[in-house]
């Protein structure tokens, strides 16, 4: 309507997201693909030593439930160098690489990823300058952008600041890809200034892992949503509410949902005649998306609003194998077909 | 309460923003803005031009408005019809041109001069309406074509006749009464005007002629399917359009005594700005006369007024195409927008704080907390049932539910395995009580109170209470009846939960919370329905007390049960007997045990309840989402609830597992089994209450074992 710029100062746009088409159209994936692990809340998996590794609250695991590693915190972000050398990121802000305590800037207190390059060089995100990686939803919630990116060769150097959550890192030989969660994007750090890869993505971004023939595997940790946008733009209601909701319960994205009666729910998700909508608005999705070379999304695995493999932090391509951790699903899977492929 | 969110308390509770959108609903609100032009154009030349409201002033005008009008209603009925008409200045310069040339060139009387104008009038409508309506040719071309060719020839035969006219000495006191006089102190053309106008508007919207054209300007293809004779409609249209142009042709003709060169310029864009401007849509369809007639007055008040003013023609040509513009752009826009300008401001929420509750998880040791027992129960036409709101067992123990589709179906004891329909009412049918006859009475959503007698015959009870004062959408129909109950006296309580919201969505009310939810009473006797109670947030179930001197009902969006006292001291008022629940009461029914069973339809979130204080989110939610994202009470998870007269909570059973009993909407107790329905469910569950008196039922209960 050709009044609408001038309706909109007085009642507000209305509000959108990416729709999920193209090489986002929905799919059961994830939900059939068969469980190689149960465990609670995996987190970052990684090749070690010629193993899969992945975290899980406090311990580095191995799929078969071998636990290798038990720490005081629950461990953040994990990466291996291909010399074997494991870094672990934990909730404490610690950083602990190849056994030993780094000592890292005071500034970084919040590690949500970590990376080698070809060139061994330790790449780290720092997601936020004041919460924890726990605290994320916090951070969304604040609206804040106050993370980073270091990187390591004897001497912590700063290549970023002012990010919203940098929550995954991919090293390339100029630099590294950075996604940044709470701009639903993907950025390219090194050059002269931080240059936006990837936008508009239909989800919040975490890590990052190479794929095999170029390109990367991005994990989408949750959906984008309109209620909970409109609520980032409405800031009594959310000041309110981060004061008096207990957090889990908040209109905020969550790594699985539908588990308490308390948790907000949206027209869309009413249960019908028995049926919950796969196409219902929801605060959790699982969603994987193949990258290619030129970064553009080739197509993507999902698990919809109806399923259970929610919210996907990592993912891995390995001897041709795909895993996949679903941290609100508990479970890792695997994605079986690695090949880019079109529809 | 902080200074902000009492600000918000009192801005949204005390400002009515819901009228806007009940206006809004109005036919008449579409009259609104050319009657504001009217009187905005009216006002400003009125003040600007010394002396614009004198008689002698007024006169001369009035004749030109009168003849104006003319043109302009039937222009108006031409669009109604879906067409247009460009032809009319033509059409009036020739009719004006053979009533002078009849008098004054012929000598003929002045009937025949007004009957030849008319002749002129209804061939050239005829050969429009022919070339439009028959063979179908664009509207617009047809008589744009038509429009040159008959300028043309009254440009030819102006300048051969002209002088013959002025030589001629032909005389009539009718011409010049006609021309110059007054009857009543109006001049002819506004009689005129005022007639037609009047026939018109009553034929257009009392008459079945006058019925087709709108319904072929509406729809034509509905129109088509419906038998109306599309074509012919069409052709008469225009033939009436030639004739009302030519009439006031006729009338400038014995105004002026004579037609130059200038009659009709530029009169069809005066008359479709006229049009257009009073609100009647160029699709056709939607407008009425009157809505012309207020065009007219304001054309012709800005033009009139500019030349007063000293403007020359040029300005005004500018000013008329401008108004022309605007009015053809609001026109658009608001048939486009209508609906959505209503959507986006009909949910106008209130605040509302809710009270602190008592946690219902699982293992918090309160009363309220709930279980998995509603999960084992077993299903009873599961997948075949579609939203049994509620649930009912008779004297052979046949169980009745209603569906989404209108009907009451009756599942045969003792296993429930066969069904039948047993009766269609249409609507959704919602609360189920049985009367002492063994009558099914129910409250049917979006229709009323009926009643299906054991032989399938349905009867409408009520569907209407007394108007409230300052409604602006009638409130006296049942809108949302929800659920009833029958004393023994066979008086019918029952409530209708809202005013705002048709029953189909009856979620959205909890989103606005405006208490608008009535109690109701209808009597057989008399056969009407009364007022007990309004102003409650979503007035529910309801259930008589077992002693029957009380009945209690439930307030779903404020998680309250009332007491409503029929006998005794408070008798007539209510008391709240359980308040701040952490679900959302729905049916209440009595239990076998001299409690009372309440279903849950939902149960509260800490999100929503924020909402409730800040209503301004929740209005610019739902202008800015579409209603799918909208935060809705947690509708999802249910629960049954054992309370009693004292309001004391005996027992809570849910399905946390979301599988079979999501949300719960009533719950009977019959012969020791509990039977549960839920309105967007697929099933009605059962299964057997420990320690329930077996020999007990509703129907016993209510009326004895004589029946």
């Amino acid at each position: 309507m050709i009044f609408d710029p001038i309706l909109d100062i007085f009642r507000g746009k209305a509000v959108t997201i990416p729709p999920l088409d193209g090489a986002f159209r929905p799919n059961t994936a994830l939900d059939d693909a068969p469980v190689v692990a149960h465990m609670p809340q995996p987190d970052n998996l990684v090749v070690w030593r010629g193993r899969v590794v992945a975290s899980s609250g406090t311990t580095l695991q191995e799929p078969n439930g071998e636990v290798l590693q038990n720490y005081s915190c629950d461990v953040t972000a994990l990466a291996a160098s291909s010399r074997g050398d494991l870094a672990v990121g934990l909730e404490d802000g610690s950083l602990i690489v190849a056994g030993q305590a780094l000592t890292r800037p005071a500034e970084v207190r919040c590690i949500t990823a970590l990376a080698f390059g070809a060139d061994g060089r330790l790449w780290l995100a720092n997601g936020s300058a004041t919460l924890r990686p726990s605290q994320w939803a916090t951070d969304l919630m604040m609206k804040n952008a106050s993370g980073s990116v270091w990187v390591y060769d004897g001497a912590w150097r700063r290549v970023a600041g002012s990010l919203a959550w940098p929550y995954g890192l991919l090293p390339d030989g100029a630099g590294v890809i950075v996604s940044e969660s709470w701009r639903h994007r993907l950025l390219h750090l090194g050059g002269t200034r931080p240059q936006p890869v990837l936008e508009s993505l239909p989800g919040y971004p975490a890590r990052l892992s190479p794929a095999e023939g170029g390109g990367a595997w991005l994990a989408l940790f949750a959906p984008r949503n309109r209620l909970i946008e409109f609520v980032l733009q409405e800031t009594y209601y959310r000041l309110a509410m981060m004061a008096e909701v207990p957090p889990e319960f908040w209109i905020a994205p969550a790594l699985s949902s539908g588990r308490s009666f308390l948790e907000p729910l949206q027209c869309g998700g009413i249960r019908m005649l028995g049926v919950h909508k796969a196409w219902s608005p929801t605060r959790s999705f699982g969603l994987v998306v193949r990258l290619g070379a030129d970064m553009a999304p080739n197509f993507s695995l999902h698990s919809r609003a109806n399923g259970t493999r929610h919210g996907v932090t990592s993912v891995l391509e390995h001897q041709g194998q795909l895993l996949i951790a679903s941290k609100g699903g508990d479970c890792i899977v695997t994605g079986g077909h690695t090949e880019t492929e079109g529809d | 309460m902080q200074l902000r969110e009492r600000l918000q308390a009192w801005r949204y509770n005390l400002i009515p923003d819901h009228l806007i959108g009940e206006i809004l609903t109005k036919r008449w609100t579409d009259n609104a803005i050319p009657f504001l032009a009217l009187v905005i154009t009216v006002a400003t030349f009125g003040t600007l031009i010394p002396g614009f409201f004198k008689p002698t002033s007024l006169q001369a005008s009035t004749r030109q408005l009168g003849e104006f009008s003319l043109v302009v209603t039937g222009l108006t009925v031409v669009m109604l019809g879906g067409g247009i008409d460009l032809a009319v200045g033509s059409i009036f310069a020739l009719s004006a041109f053979a009533a002078v040339a009849c008098f004054f060139i012929f000598d003929l009387p002045v009937w025949v001069a007004f009957l030849a104008s008319l002749s002129v009038g209804v061939v050239f409508g005829a050969i429009n309406g022919y070339l439009i309506g028959y063979l179908r040719l664009r509207a617009f071309l047809t008589t744009l074509v038509t429009f040159i060719i008959g300028r043309a020839v009254y440009d030819i035969l102006v300048v051969t006749f002209a002088s013959l006219v002025q030589m001629s000495s032909a005389q009539s006191n009718d011409w010049d009464f006609i021309g110059d006089g007054t009857a009543l102190g109006l001049s002819v053309p506004v009689w005129a005007a005022l007639i037609l106008g009047i026939i018109t508007h009553i034929a257009l919207t009392r008459s079945r002629p006058g019925w087709h054209v709108l319904a072929v300007g509406g729809s034509r293809r509905s129109a088509y399917n419906a038998g109306i004779k599309v074509r012919r409609t069409v052709f008469l249209t225009y033939v009436f359009s030639g004739l009302c142009a030519s009439a006031a042709g006729f009338l400038i003709a014995t105004r002026l005594s004579g037609a130059g060169p200038g009659t009709g310029q530029g009169l069809e864009i005066a008359a479709l700005t006229a049009a257009v401007v009073g609100g009647n849509s160029l699709g056709g369809g939607r407008g009425s006369v009157a809505k012309g007639m207020m065009g007219a007055i304001i054309v012709l008040v800005m033009t009139n007024g500019l030349i007063r003013m000293g403007y020359g023609t040029g300005t005004n040509q500018m000013v008329l195409g401008l108004l022309l513009a605007a009015a053809v752009t609001i026109d658009i826009r608001w048939l486009k927008n209508r609906h959505k300008v209503l959507n986006e401001v009909y949910v106008a929420p209130v605040y509302l704080a809710m009270g602190p509750t008592q946690s219902a998880e699982p293992n918090s040791g309160t009363p309220y907390a709930l279980n998995n027992r509603l999960s084992q129960a077993d299903a009873i036409g599961l997948g075949a049932l579609e939203g049994p709101e509620d649930v009912i067992l008779d004297a052979n123990d046949h169980l009745y539910c209603g569906t989404r589709h209108g009907e009451i179906v009756r599942f045969f004891a003792p296993d429930y395995t066969r069904s039948e329909v047993f009766a269609h009412v249409g609507g959704f049918p919602l609360g189920l009580a049985f009367d002492a006859k063994g009558n099914l009475i129910s409250c049917v959503g979006a229709m009323g109170l009926y009643s299906i007698s054991p032989d399938r015959v349905v009867t409408k009870l009520s569907a209407e209470t007394a108007r409230s004062l300052t409604s602006i959408v009638d409130d006296a129909r049942l809108r949302d009846p929800n659920d009833l109950d029958i004393a023994p006296d066979g008086k019918i309580y029952f409530t209708d939960s809202t005013k705002r919201y048709d029953a189909h969505e009856w979620t959205l009310d909890s989103i606005e919370n405006r208490a608008t939810g009535r109690l109701l009473v209808y009597d057989p006797k008399v056969g009407r329905t009364r007022t007990l109670l309004d102003g409650y947030r979503y007035t529910n179930g309801v259930c008589m007390a077992h002693d029957n001197k009380s009945l209690f009902f439930a307030e779903s969006w404020a998680c309250r049960i009332h007491r409503y006292w029929l006998e005794g001291p408070k008798a007539g008022t209510a008391e709240c007997v359980i308040r701040d629940m952490p679900g959302y009461p729905d049916n209440i029914n009595r239990a076998s045990d001299g409690t009372y069973w309440m279903a849950w339809l939902g149960m509260r979130t800490p999100s929503f309840d924020l909402s409730l204080r800040h209503p301004g989110m929740r209005k610019r939610m739902a202008r800015r989402l579409p209603q799918d994202d909208w935060l809705f009470p947690n509708i999802n998870t249910g629960g049954v609830v054992k309370f009693d007269e004292t309001g004391r909570i005996i027992q809570t059973m849910g399905d946390l597992t979301g599988a079979s009993h999501a949300m719960v909407t009533s719950m009977r107790e019959h012969k020791g089994q509990l039977f549960i329905g839920g309105i967007f469910n697929n099933r009605i569950g059962r299964f057997t209450i420990e320690g329930a008196d077996a020999g007990w039922s509703g129907t016993l209960s209510y009326w004895g074992a004589a029946k």
